[in-house]
């Protein structure tokens, strides 16, 4: 044969993977259309969105490693780990997250009456009842939901808008979010919204100082079809282990009973006013708003000690007069011992200055 | 043509061997399993190892769950990289040649020969470890079992699934077989050619536990391979497995391209 035809085969392969190549480029730089929607307006569509019924495939990824991996697993792993996630969503209390893994997944069933928690590596179901304190779950990670959160107390002078983008095929408003409180740790949150439902797409949240998002959540895929009930239902299998549910409420109300002099909350931190949370004991305080939040937790003293000890060892923590204080991203903790009281935790989306001005007032000592 | 290559393929004792040796750890694990009673905790070891203890008849999946990281890839290495490169060892390449067909058509018929080879190896460890797996453990023929998404599924579901989970499992392996086939057509040694194409699995599996080689994760030959788990999650997961057929469609279509480039014009000379 000649070497001619030879060429002419070789450049037949060099085409087809030349094309191969480019194709996922291409997609990727479809351009979004952009519409003249004021982020005011925006704002208001997405945090509107929760009756949107949908399903889709979403995966977050956060860079927040906390050393609770011991005592909170799941949380620890919800904000370190990329997270693939398969929702559906029929309403605000009749939705379906399943946490997918390579070998298993985890599905989180809300129906108005509470939620039940599938997981298939240990094969056991757990019913709870709705609780007005949590932990952090898969489906706060969903895109919809943690943008109409973070969405939801932001004011019109924080919001502005930032073009559009392509999310799971659909063209996306962005919309950032820039808080004005003084003690914010978050530097901007992106929204990525829906035009045509107000669906929040995609949740980008960097921290002060930061370049790369703390927290990335988005939709990779996502139909606006109404999901059938019989997916987001469910009834425990025959072969699975049923367990009560977790009580935190209760556990927190434990530690704060315990206490022979509590410390008397103030009614200001570190320049943030305390809010009323409904169902929660009056010894844990949550102070900010918005994107800005400071919580006061009393710890039970078992908890205290194994916090302590694991705070002590993880790298970057410092220790001062008020107690031992760690960041992640853009979340700080302080565990603080008042003298003649319990331990108490301060967790939130504050400055490490912020916290320690905080630690200090509970404390008692000068900050 | 193709006749010929597929007699040839399973009229040799060595496919026979190949086959029963991957069947081997399967039925090693199945009778450590019997005897000690100790089945992996759920969500670790291979996918559904956990649950063959209560159900036997979802040993065929855990067998390909065994097979599919090492072994499964290893005899297809082996056989697709044999393909070419020992008919050109063995010195008959040349006569092969020699007969009015085209090289075009004997490369068509090796590759058919090597994926008749990736169906049966599938199928017959998959048959073996139903075999095992009802022998060994309880069946359970009326209540079939749980999704993964834990849902209950009929016993026609369960097979249905079972089959479909076959059928990707041996379409995963055609990535594998068209490196092996394509380097068979570069080198004379088959040795070098099956090297080759691990290789190359070998440096995909280990780029995937990188979080720095997740830009390139998706095009990865053994991205997919584990998603015949999201065959039996409820509602199915399809996307995985509709990427992962893509992704296989992509490799086999560009390698035998660059094999029909490099082979029909090669100089033949053993």
């Amino acid at each position: 044969m000649s070497g001619h035809g030879r060429a002419r085969r070789w450049a037949v392969v060099a085409a087809l993977v030349a094309v191969l190549l480019a194709l996922p480029a291409l997609v990727g730089a479809l351009p979004a259309e952009d519409a003249d929607v004021p982020a005011a307006e925006l704002r208001a569509a997405a945090v509107a969105s929760a009756g949107v019924a949908f399903s889709g495939y979403a995966v977050s990824a956060g860079g927040l490693s906390l050393p609770v991996s011991e005592q909170l697993p799941g949380v620890a792993d919800l904000l370190s780990d990329r997270t693939a996630m398969r929702v559906w969503w029929r309403g605000p209390d009749e939705h379906r997250v399943d946490v997918v893994g390579a070998a298993g997944e985890t599905g989180v069933h809300t129906d108005p009456g509470g939620t039940w928690t599938w997981e298939f590596e240990s094969a056991t179901a757990r019913r709870d009842a709705p609780a007005a304190l949590a932990l952090p779950a898969p489906p706060d990670l969903v895109p919809a939901a943690l943008g109409r959160r973070l969405l939801s107390e932001a004011t019109d002078d924080e919001l502005s808008r930032i073009g559009a983008r392509r999310v799971a095929g659909r063209d996306a408003l962005g919309l950032r979010l820039v808080p004005a409180a003084p003690a914010a740790s978050v530097a901007r949150v992106d929204v990525w919204v829906d035009g045509g439902t107000g669906l929040p797409l995609a949740v980008e949240v960097v921290a002060d100082g930061a370049t790369v998002p703390a927290l990335d959540t988005r939709f990779l895929d996502v139909d606006l079809a109404t999901p059938p009930a019989g997916v987001v239902a469910f009834t425990p299998p025959a072969e699975a282990r049923v367990l009560p549910g977790e009580d935190t409420g209760g556990l927190l109300r434990e530690a704060a009973d315990r206490e022979l002099s509590p410390v008397r909350l103030p009614a200001e931190l570190a320049g943030l006013a305390r809010r009323a949370v409904d169902g929660a004991p009056a010894t844990v305080g949550l102070y900010g708003s918005g994107v800005t939040l400071l919580a006061v937790a009393p710890l039970p003293g078992r908890l205290a000690a194994g916090l302590r000890s694991t705070l002590a060892a993880a790298p970057g923590a410092v220790r001062d007069g008020s107690g031992t204080r760690i960041t992640a991203g853009p979340l700080g903790l302080v565990l603080v011992e008042p003298p003649r009281s319990g331990a108490y935790l301060l967790v939130g989306t504050v400055t490490p200055d912020a916290l320690a001005e905080a630690a200090a007032t509970l404390t008692g000592a000068p900050s | 043509m193709i006749g010929v290559e597929l007699r040839k393929t399973f009229g040799r004792p060595r496919t026979w061997t190949t086959i029963a040796v991957l069947n081997a750890l399967p039925v090693l694990v199945a009778v450590l399993l019997r005897i000690t009673d100790l089945a992996p905790r759920p969500g670790e070891g291979p996918p559904f190892l956990s649950a063959v203890l209560t159900n036997g008849q979802l040993y065929p999946l855990a067998a390909l769950a065994i097979v599919l990281p090492l072994f499964l890839p290893i005899a297809v290495a082996v056989v697709s990289g044999d393909a070419v490169a020992g008919e050109a060892q063995a010195g008959t390449l040349r006569y092969l040649l020699a007969r009015p067909v085209g090289r075009t058509r004997l490369l068509v018929a090796k590759l058919v020969a090597v994926l008749a080879f990736v169906l049966v190896t599938v199928v017959v460890v998959a048959a073996v470890g139903y075999l095992v797996g009802t022998l060994l453990f309880d069946a359970q023929p009326v209540a079939a079992g749980t999704s993964v998404s834990g849902t209950s599924l009929t016993a026609e579901q369960l097979a249905g699934r079972t089959l479909l989970a076959i059928g990707y499992v041996a379409v995963s392996m055609l990535g594998v077989a068209a490196f092996g086939l394509f380097f068979s057509t570069l080198t004379d040694s088959p040795l070098a050619a099956a090297l080759g194409a691990l290789a190359v699995l070998v440096t995909s599996s280990l780029l995937l536990t990188l979080d720095a080689a997740s830009p390139i994760a998706p095009y990865l030959p053994t991205r997919y391979w584990l998603a015949f788990v999201d065959l039996f999650r409820d509602p199915v997961l399809w996307r995985d497995v509709v990427r992962g057929l893509a992704l296989q469609g992509v490799y086999v279509g560009v390698l035998l391209t660059a094999a029909w480039a490099n082979f029909t014009t090669k100089d033949v000379t053993s």
